[in-house]
C-alpha cells in the first residue's frame, strides 16, 4: 500500500514533466515565419568573395562588404540608398527620421563628412523627403528626388521630383530638373549620364487610371517631362547602366505584384530589346559589377523567405532564357552575443530599401 | 497489466492537459471572437434581395465581408475603412476579391442613406453584412473585423510582409494616432516603389495612406488587396500549432463569424491556392460619380455608384 502510495506521489512530477513535454513539443511545431521573427540584423558571412567592395544597407545600417567579410560603416539612424562618387572615394546616402530625410556626405568609413541637405522641420507641413542620390559622371552635381514644390491645394501630400546640386555646393542652389504627374508620388531613381542628360523613372496614369512607373530619358537641362524608352504597360523602374554605358538592367512588373529583372542594350537614347533574366519573383536593387559581367540584386528566398543578397552572372546577349541567381549570403540571424545584433536597431524598416553599389578594388 | 493500463491513462491525461493549456488560448478566443452569431433581417427594401439564404455547405464556394476599422478612438463605433469582398472557391481554387469604396453613397439597412462605411458603425456587423447584401446583390456567408493595432501585430507575427509598392506613397497628414498621443495629430510618411519587406506599422501606412493617391480611395483599395494577397503568401506557411500566437496578436482587435473549424481550414486553403488564381477588382472610374462636399451628401465628399454597371460586375464575380 505504501509503496503504491509512493509510486503514486512519483507518478505526479513525472505526468506534469509529460504533459510539459507535450505543450513544449507543440511550441517546436510552429512555422517558420512565426519561429523565426527577423528581429536580429541578419547580414552575416557571404558563400561568394567577390572582388571589390560593395555597400549595403540592412535594417538602417550600413555595411561595406570586402574581401568576404561584412563590416559596419556608419553611425547610428536610419541609413539607406548609399551611393558612391564617381571616384570612389566618398558616399552619399539617405538619413531617414521619422518626418523626413536627408542626403548626407560620407566617407568609405561611414563617417560624416557634410549634411548636403536640410529636410527637417518642427512643423509637420514644412518636413520635406530627400531620397535616390546619384552624383554625375564628372562628379560635380548630386541628383536626387526631393518632394518639391509642395502642393498648393488642399490635399495634404506632394510628388518627388528630380532635382539637382552641386555636390560641393549648398541645398538653395538646387534646381528642379522634372516635373512629375501629380499625385502619384512622382519621379524616382536619377540616373545622371555625361553630359547633362538624365535618365529617371517617372509614375502617370492610364485611361483606366491605373499607376505605371516608365524609365525615361531627359536629354537636355530644361525638358521637364523626359522622353519614355519604356512602355507604359511594362511597368519598368530602378534603371542600372552598367559601367561601360551600353546596357541598363531594370525591374519590370508589367502591372504584377511579381517582377521581371531585364537587360536591355542602351545606345544613349534608346532602349534595344530587352532579355529576361529573372522572372516571377520580388527583385529589387540591381546593382552592376565593376567588369560588366554580373548583377546583384536584392530578392526573397522561396514564396514567405526574407530579402537576401544575390549575385547572377549576366549572360552573353546572344543567351536567351531566364536563369537563377546565386545566393550570395546565408540569412542566419547574428548570434545573440555579436557586437551588431541590436546596436543602433530601432524597430524593422522596410528591408529592401537597400541600394547595393559595386566598386573596383583599389589596385 | 492494470499498472500500464493506468500509466498509459495518466500519461494520456497529461497529455490532453498539455495540448490544452497549449491551445488555451484559442479556445479562449474561440469563445470570445470567433463564431460571432449573425442574423441578417429580410429586407423590406424593394428590389432588395431576401436575406439570409443557407450558409454554403463544407467544400462548395463561400464569401467572406472582411471589414477594416481604424478603432482609435475617434468614433464610438468604428467605421470600415475598408471593405473587401471575398469569395472562395475551395474545390475551384479560385478567389476573388471585390474592394467596396468606403466613400460610396448607399441606402443603409438600418434605414436613410450614408456613405457604406457608417453601416458598421450604426449596426455593427449585422448593419454591414445586410447593407453590402441588399445593395451589391451578393449572399455574404461570413464576415471577419480586424482593427489597426490587431492587422499590425498579425503582420509583425508573420514576420512582415512581401509587396511590390507601385510608385511611391507620399502622404503629409497621415494620422498619427496609434502609439496614444492626440488622437487627431497628423504625420509625413514616405513608403518608396519597389519590392520592399514591410513590418506592420509601415504596412498599415502602406493600405492606409490616402491623401496623395490620385486615385483616392480606390488607390488604396488596390494596395490594401495586395496586402491581403502578401499576407496569404505568408498565411500559407502557418499551421495549427501557430494558432496560440496569432490568437494572441489579434486579442479584442478581430471578430469574425466564421469557428474555429473553418479559420483552421481557411489556413489549409491559403496553402493550396496560387496567386495566378486570385482575381482582384477594384472598382475605378466609370462605376460612379464623385460628389465633393455636396449639399445633398451633407458636405460629406461621396461616390454615387452606377449600379447597373456594378451589379454587372457583381453577377459576374459572384454569382
Amino acid at each position: 500500500m505504501i509503496l503504491r502510495r509512493i509510486a503514486a506521489i512519483l507518478f505526479l512530477p513525472m505526468m506534469f514533466a509529460f504533459g510539459s513535454g507535450v505543450y513544449l513539443y507543440l511550441g517546436t511545431l510552429k512555422s517558420k515565419v512565426i519561429k523565426t521573427r527577423a528581429d536580429l540584423p541578419t547580414v552575416t558571412k557571404p558563400r561568394l568573395v567577390l572582388p571589390g567592395t560593395m555597400f549595403v544597407v540592412q535594417d538602417g545600417r550600413l555595411f561595406k562588404l570586402k574581401d568576404g567579410g561584412f563590416s559596419e560603416i556608419g553611425g547610428p539612424g536610419d541609413w539607406s540608398q548609399p551611393t558612391l562618387t564617381p571616384d570612389h572615394t566618398r558616399l552619399v546616402a539617405v538619413l531617414r527620421n521619422g518626418y523626413s530625410s536627408d542626403l548626407y556626405l560620407l566617407d568609405l568609413d561611414g563617417h560624416i563628412v557634410k549634411r548636403l541637405t536640410k529636410n527637417d522641420s518642427r512643423i509637420v507641413d514644412y518636413n520635406h523627403w530627400a531620397f535616390y542620390p546619384r552624383v554625375s559622371p564628372d562628379g560635380s552635381t548630386l541628383y536626387y528626388s526631393y518632394d518639391g514644390p509642395k502642393h498648393v491645394d488642399s490635399a495634404p501630400g506632394d510628388d518627388l521630383s528630380i532635382w539637382s546640386m552641386p555636390l560641393n555646393g549648398a541645398q538653395y542652389q538646387a534646381r528642379r530638373r522634372t516635373d512629375p504627374y501629380w499625385y502619384t508620388g512622382g519621379d524616382v531613381s536619377p540616373l545622371p549620364l555625361a553630359g547633362t542628360a538624365l535618365l529617371y523613372v517617372q509614375h502617370s496614369i492610364d485611361p483606366s487610371t491605373a499607376v505605371h512607373s516608365q524609365i525615361r530619358l531627359q536629354s537636355r537641362t530644361g525638358d521637364l517631362v523626359g522622353k519614355p524608352l519604356t512602355g507604359l504597360a511594362d511597368d519598368c523602374s530602378q534603371p542600372a547602366l552598367s559601367p561601360d554605358g551600353t546596357q541598363l538592367a531594370m525591374i519590370c512588373t508589367g502591372g504584377k505584384q511579381t517582377a521581371r529583372l531585364e537587360v536591355a542594350p542602351f545606345n544613349g537614347t534608346s532602349l534595344g530589346p530587352a532579355r529576361i533574366l529573372l522572372d516571377g519573383g520580388l527583385y529589387a536593387s540591381p546593382a552592376w559589377s565593376p567588369d560588366g559581367q554580373a548583377l546583384a540584386y536584392f530578392a526573397p528566398s522561396g514564396a514567405a523567405g526574407h530579402f537576401e543578397l544575390w549575385w547572377l552572372a549576366v549572360p552573353a546577349p546572344r543567351i536567351l532564357g531566364v536563369g537563377r541567381g546565386r545566393r550570395l549570403v546565408d540569412r542566419r540571424p547574428l548570434a545573440a552575443g555579436d557586437p551588431r545584433a541590436g546596436a543602433g536597431h530601432a524597430g524593422r524598416r522596410p528591408q529592401c530599401d537597400l541600394a547595393p553599389r559595386l566598386v573596383l578594388s583599389k589596385p | 497489466m492494470r499498472l500500464v493500463i493506468l500509466t498509459i491513462f495518466c500519461l494520456l491525461l497529461a497529455g490532453t492537459a498539455g495540448v490544452a493549456a497549449y491551445f488555451l488560448p484559442v479556445v479562449v478566443a474561440g469563445v470570445g471572437q470567433t463564431g460571432q452569431t449573425v442574423v441578417v433581417p429580410p429586407s423590406n427594401s424593394p428590389g432588395g434581395k431576401a436575406t439570409p439564404t443557407p450558409n454554403a455547405a463544407p467544400g462548395a464556394p463561400f464569401t467572406v465581408l472582411l471589414l477594416g476599422s481604424d478603432d482609435d478612438g475617434k468614433n464610438k463605433s468604428p467605421l470600415t475603412q475598408s471593405m473587401i469582398l471575398v469569395r472562395v472557391d475551395p474545390v475551384g481554387k479560385h478567389v476573388t476579391m471585390l474592394s467596396i469604396p468606403r466613400d460610396l453613397w448607399v441606402p443603409l439597412s438600418t434605414g436613410g442613406s450614408a456613405k457604406i462605411d457608417a453601416a458598421y458603425a450604426i449596426g455593427g456587423p449585422v448593419a454591414a453584412i445586410a447593407t453590402v447584401e441588399r445593395n451589391f446583390h451578393v449572399h455574404i456567408d461570413e464576415y471577419a473585423w480586424v482593427g489597426l493595432t490587431g492587422l499590425i501585430k498579425l503582420i509583425d507575427l508573420l514576420g512582415g510582409v512581401d509587396v511590390f509598392v507601385t510608385n511611391p506613397v507620399l502622404d503629409d497628414a497621415y494620422p498619427d494616432d496609434i502609439n496614444g498621443g492626440f488622437l487627431y495629430g497628423y504625420k509625413t510618411v514616405a513608403v518608396l516603389p519597389g519590392a520592399q519587406h514591410l513590418d506592420g506599422a509601415h504596412a498599415l501606412q502602406y493600405v492606409r495612406s490616402r491623401h496623395n493617391d490620385i486615385n483616392g480611395d480606390f488607390g488604396r483599395s488596390a494596395r490594401q488587396q495586395e496586402v491581403l494577397l502578401a499576407m496569404k503568401v505568408k498565411a500559407s506557411t502557418l499551421n495549427a500549432a501557430d494558432l496560440p500566437d496569432i490568437v494572441s496578436a489579434l486579442n479584442g482587435k478581430f471578430k469574425t463569424s466564421m469557428g474555429l473549424d473553418r479559420v483552421r481550414s481557411l489556413l489549409g486553403v491559403a496553402n493550396a491556392f496560387d496567386l495566378a488564381n486570385v482575381k482582384q477588382i477594384v472598382l475605378y472610374a466609370g462605376l460612379y460619380t464623385s460628389y465633393d462636399h455636396g449639399a445633398a451628401y451633407g458636405g460629406a465628399s461621396v461616390i454615387i455608384p452606377h449600379w447597373s454597371q456594378i451589379l454587372a460586375v457583381t453577377r459576374e464575380n459572384f454569382p
